[in-house]
Order: C-alpha cells, then sequence, then structure tokens
C-alpha cells in the first residue's frame, strides 16, 4: 500500500458506513414523517455510499476478500433500514392492539 | 426508597466524581503533549494517563452499579438480598480506589518483584492496579452479583431483563480474573489481556448497557416491557455475534497465528450493522414520541448513546479495522481517538441518562428541562467531537509519516511526532479537552441545581 493509498483506504471506509448511517437516519425520518424529500435523500445518500463501494472496489488495494465484504455489507446495509422499520411497527403494533 | 436505591445514590455520586478526576487527569495527559517538561519527575505523564484511563473504567463501572442497584428493588419489588454488605462495599471499593491512585501519586513504580505486583503496579494498561485492589474489585463484582442472583432467587421473580443480566454476571466476574497472571512471554500475555480489556467492554458491557437502557426506555417514554425485552435479545445477540471475535481485531500484530487476521477484520467489519439498527430503533422512539418526553435531558442523553456508539464505534473502527490499514494505523493516536469516541458513546452518553432519570425519581418531577444541561451538552459533545477530530489527524500523521513512509524507525517516530499536523492536532485537543472539562462543571452544577428551584418556588407557594 502506498502512503497516500492508505489515507484514501482509510477515509473511504469511513465515508463508506458514514453515508450508510445516514441513509438510514434520512430513511428512518422519512418513514415517521412521510414526507418524500426525505425518501429521495435517503435513496441519494444509498447511492453515494453505493458509489463509496465501488471507489474502495476499484481504487483501494485491499484484498479481493475484504472487497467482497464490502459488496456484502453494502446489500445488508440497503435492508437494515426497511426490515428493522418493519419489525419496530410489528411489535408496537401488536403492543397497541394486545 | 429502598436502601438499594440509596447504595445506587452513592455509586452514583461517586461515579460523577471519578468522571471529574478522570476529566483532570486527561487534560493534563494532553497538555504533556504541548509541554513535555510539565510537572517532569513529579508526576510524569505516563501516571497522569493511568489515572485518565483507570477512573474511565471505574467509574463507569461505578456508574453501571449505580443504575443497576435503582432499578433491581424496582424490578423485584423488594429490596436486593445482601444490601447490607453491599453497602460496607461500597467504602471499602471507594477507599481502595482513593489508596491506589494516592500510590499512583507518590510511590508510582517499583521493582520487578513480586512486591510491586501487589502493592503498586501491574503494570498492564487499564488494570495497572495493584493485585490487592484488583482482589478488592474481585469481591465487589461478587457481592455484586450475590445481591442480584440471591434476589431473584429469593423472589423466584425473573424478568427477561434480569435474566440477561445474570447471564451476564458470569463472565463480567470470570473475565476479570484476567487481571491477574503476570505471564512472562509479552504474546501470551497480551492475548490473555484482551480478553480482559475487550470481552469486558465489547461483550459483558455493551450486555449491562442494553438491560440498563431497557429500564430507562421503560420508564423515560413508557415503553412496554414485552417491546424492550425482544429488542434486547436481538440487539444482545447481534452485538455479542459480532463482538466476541471482533476480539480479533486486537490480535493483529502481538504475535498471534494469521488467521486472527481474517477473523479479526470479518467480524469487526460486521460491527457496524447492529449498530445502524440501534440507531434506527432510537430515531424510530424519538419520532413516535414527537421528541416529547418528560425527562428531556435523559432523553437527548440516550440519543446521543445511539448516534456516538455508532459513530464512534461503526465509523471511526471500521475506517483502520481492516488488516491492511490497521497494520500502518495500530496503537497511534488514530486508535486513541475512536477509543475516546466509542467509550464516550457506548457508555458514558446512557450512564448520564440514567442520572437525569434518577435525578427526576429522586426530587419528584414531574418535568426535567431547563437551560444548563443544553449548555453541559453541547460543551460536553463538541468538546468529544473536536477532541477525537483533532486525535484522528494526529492518527493520520503518524500512519502517514512515521509508519507508511519512515517504515516505523525510531527517526520515523520522531518526525512523526514533530509533524506541524501532529503538533497542531496536539493543540487542538487541548483546547476542546478545556471545553469538555467545562461541560463537566455546568453537568455538575445542573445536576445539584435542576428542579430544586421549582421545588423552593412549589413549597412557597403551598405555605401561601
Amino acid at each position: 500500500m502506498t502512503e497516500i493509498g492508505l489515507l484514501q483506504s482509510a477515509l473511504l471506509l469511513g465515508l463508506y458506513v458514514a453515508l450508510a448511517g445516514g441513509y438510514g437516519f434520512a430513511y428512518t425520518l422519512a418513514r415517521i414523517h412521510n414526507a418524500i424529500a426525505l425518501h429521495r435523500t435517503s435513496f441519494v445518500l444509498y447511492g453515494l455510499h453505493g458509489l463509496t463501494a465501488i471507489a474502495i472496489v476499484v481504487w483501494t488495494p485491499l484484498q479481493i476478500g475484504w472487497k467482497g465484504l464490502i459488496i456484502a455489507s453494502s446489500v445488508a446495509f440497503l435492508a437494515i433500514p426497511p426490515v428493522t422499520w418493519r419489525f419496530l411497527q410489528l411489535t408496537h403494533e401488536t403492543e397497541v392492539q394486545g | 426508597m429502598y436502601r438499594s436505591q440509596q447504595l445506587a445514590l452513592k455509586y452514583l455520586t461517586a461515579a460523577i466524581a471519578l468522571f471529574g478526576i478522570m476529566t483532570i487527569a486527561g487534560l493534563m495527559s494532553a497538555y504533556y503533549y504541548i509541554n513535555p517538561n510539565f510537572l517532569f519527575g513529579i508526576l510524569n505523564f505516563n501516571i497522569a494517563k493511568i489515572l485518565h484511563i483507570d477512573t474511565m473504567i471505574i467509574w463507569l463501572l461505578m456508574g453501571f452499579m449505580g443504575a443497576i442497584y435503582w432499578f433491581l428493588p424496582e424490578e423485584f419489588g423488594r429490596d436486593l438480598v445482601g444490601i447490607k454488605l453491599a453497602e460496607i462495599l461500597f467504602y471499602v471499593f471507594c477507599a481502595a480506589v482513593a489508596v491506589v491512585a494516592v500510590v499512583f501519586i507518590v510511590v508510582q513504580h517499583g521493582g520487578s518483584n513480586e512486591m510491586a505486583l501487589w502493592f503498586i503496579n501491574q503494570g498492564r494498561k487499564y488494570v495497572e492496579a495493584p493485585r490487592w485492589a484488583a482482589v478488592g474489585v474481585v469481591v465487589v463484582m461478587a457481592v455484586f452479583a450475590y445481591n442480584v442472583l440471591g434476589t431473584a432467587y429469593a423472589t423466584r421473580k425473573i424478568s427477561g431483563i434480569t435474566a440477561v443480566l445474570m447471564i451476564d454476571l458470569v463472565p463480567l466476574l470470570v473475565l476479570y480474573l484476567d487481571a491477574f497472571p503476570a505471564l512472562s512471554n509479552m504474546s501470551a500475555d497480551l492475548f490473555w489481556w484482551w480478553w480482559l480489556v475487550h470481552l469486558w467492554v465489547e461483550a459483558t458491557w455493551e450486555v449491562l448497557i442494553g438491560c440498563i437502557m431497557a429500564w430507562t426506555l421503560m420508564q423515560l417514554l413508557g415503553t412496554s416491557r414485552r417491546i424492550v425485552e425482544l429488542w434486547l435479545y436481538i440487539e444482545v445477540a447481534l452485538v455479542l455475534g459480532t463482538g466476541i471475535l471482533g476480539l480479533g481485531h486486537h490480535y493483529f500484530w502481538i504475535g498471534t497465528p494469521g488467521y486472527w487476521l481474517t477473523i479479526g477484520g470479518l467480524f469487526s467489519a460486521l460491527e457496524p450493522l447492529p449498530l445502524l439498527g440501534m440507531v434506527i430503533h432510537a430515531i424510530y422512539d424519538a419520532g413516535t414520541h414527537h421528541m416529547k418526553t418528560t425527562n428531556r435531558p435523559a432523553f437527548y442523553w440516550m440519543l446521543a448513546e445511539a448516534f456516538g456508539n455508532f459513530l464512534g464505534g461503526g465509523v471511526w473502527g471500521f475506517m483502520f479495522t481492516l488488516p491492511q490499514v490497521n497494520l500502518y494505523a495500530h496503537g497511534t493516536q488514530w486508535t486513541v481517538s475512536h477509543g475516546h469516541f466509542a467509550f464516550w458513546g457506548a457508555y458514558a452518553c446512557a450512564v448520564l441518562s440514567v442520572m437525569y432519570l434518577v435525578i427526576q425519581k429522586l426530587r419528584g418531577l414531574a418535568q426535567v428541562d431547563g437551560r444548563l444541561w443544553k449548555w453541559s451538552f453541547a460543551a460536553l459533545n463538541i468538546g468529544v467531537l473536536g477532541m477525537v477530530g483533532a486525535l484522528l489527524v494526529a492518527g493520520f500523521a503518524q500512519a502517514f509519516v512515521e509508519r507508511a513512509i519512515g517504515g516505523s524507525t525510531h527517526e520515523a517516530y520522531l518526525m512523526g511526532q514533530a509533524n506541524p499536523w501532529f503538533v497542531e492536532s496536539m493543540i487542538t485537543r487541548f483546547i476542546f479537552g478545556i471545553m469538555f472539562a467545562a461541560g463537566y462543571v455546568a453537568l455538575v452544577w445542573d445536576f445539584l441545581t435542576i428542579g430544586k428551584r421549582r421545588l423552593v418556588l412549589a413549597a412557597a407557594e403551598a405555605a401561601e
């Protein structure tokens, strides 16, 4: 790994998780407020997260296994907010009914 | 009020006092980087740093114990079994902490012999306390376990939260026994030492804080027991599932077999996933309650916990957890930045949330709010953000100049320390440290006064 490659890789990895968090945050806010603009924002953030994942795969000197993990994690990050939201709704709905 | 809750107040008071000592020792440790001659020969950097990190562990531990002693009698519907013994041990615990601190400051170090290990300093980071004090911690934790298990047995009333707590007491106690060995093989010693440091913090403490947050959610937002218990099981399973083998990221460069690179990297990379789930859960709770609560400071500190945990543990950790990056970043100020942020987010914010909740109950306040808590909340959190940002830049400079360019030679180390990015980051860290200390002062003042003025006014009105 080159000196610049080290910092680039680290910053991209940090950005990768931060954007996933931003997507989750915006997605949840969008569902709470039922706001289309926030929904779009969440998917823009996920798009940027995806681009960061591609940049990590293409530009960083990480080994192939770690790059595969990055792609797999991106898929998981996409699913976590809607799945968590649905499950939260389900548990709270049954609570109200109960 | 139950006797256990009176004991909880003592533990929480001791915790907040130790939080202050941690802050002062941290400020001193930060200042040594700016002026290395500061208190030279009187109180050197190593002692200030020991005081800083050891009081951090103890104040959080006392905060957890205080929170659990507060919630448990309400959970069991009676005072705890063996409470007298716990009360005595509280004073023994405090006295032991004071004696150890005095020995660190006055004696500082001994020879390379058993006597020094038993009475002065064990020399192992985070568990420097001499063996007699470590034995004392084991006794305190054993009595704590007896209080919980004995009461559960006496009442035959075990909820989901108390069941998780009781299971967690086993590793909490057993893993601390790792504080004792003094192996001469450095790799073997570090291998087991990380069981204590990582597994205590990223496994047993995570479970403890999960239980504490479950009770807090029930009292703060009125969330039903069924929901908090369900989510406790899920989140504890996910955190443990990634956190236990995430231990491997500490095994990268200490002489352990190469397969730890894969195990550590893989499980550490998975750690942000459950943290994102927690953030979504926190926003859901905040949104469904329209940010309305009877205790705003407790509520905001709880939100800060979810975000701080994700940012400090998830984002900061992921930057350098993969082995190829970690090779250059391990043990630099980059690690220090991650450690500060993760501890603050995961634990400190949660303990502060509980403290506000306890104050509300203690003073019988229908509503807890005001202006001072906002100032302390802002100063503490901006202080932490500033410190971890500066430390991150310093860590970048070290990894870049000292490790990647210089190849980790002694000369490269000195070059890294003299690099303007490093030097200026250390000054910036100190400035934000002062802001953090100001936030601490505001926090303590708020704890002492919040709601009291309203109570005085109410009493005056009633008298009229």
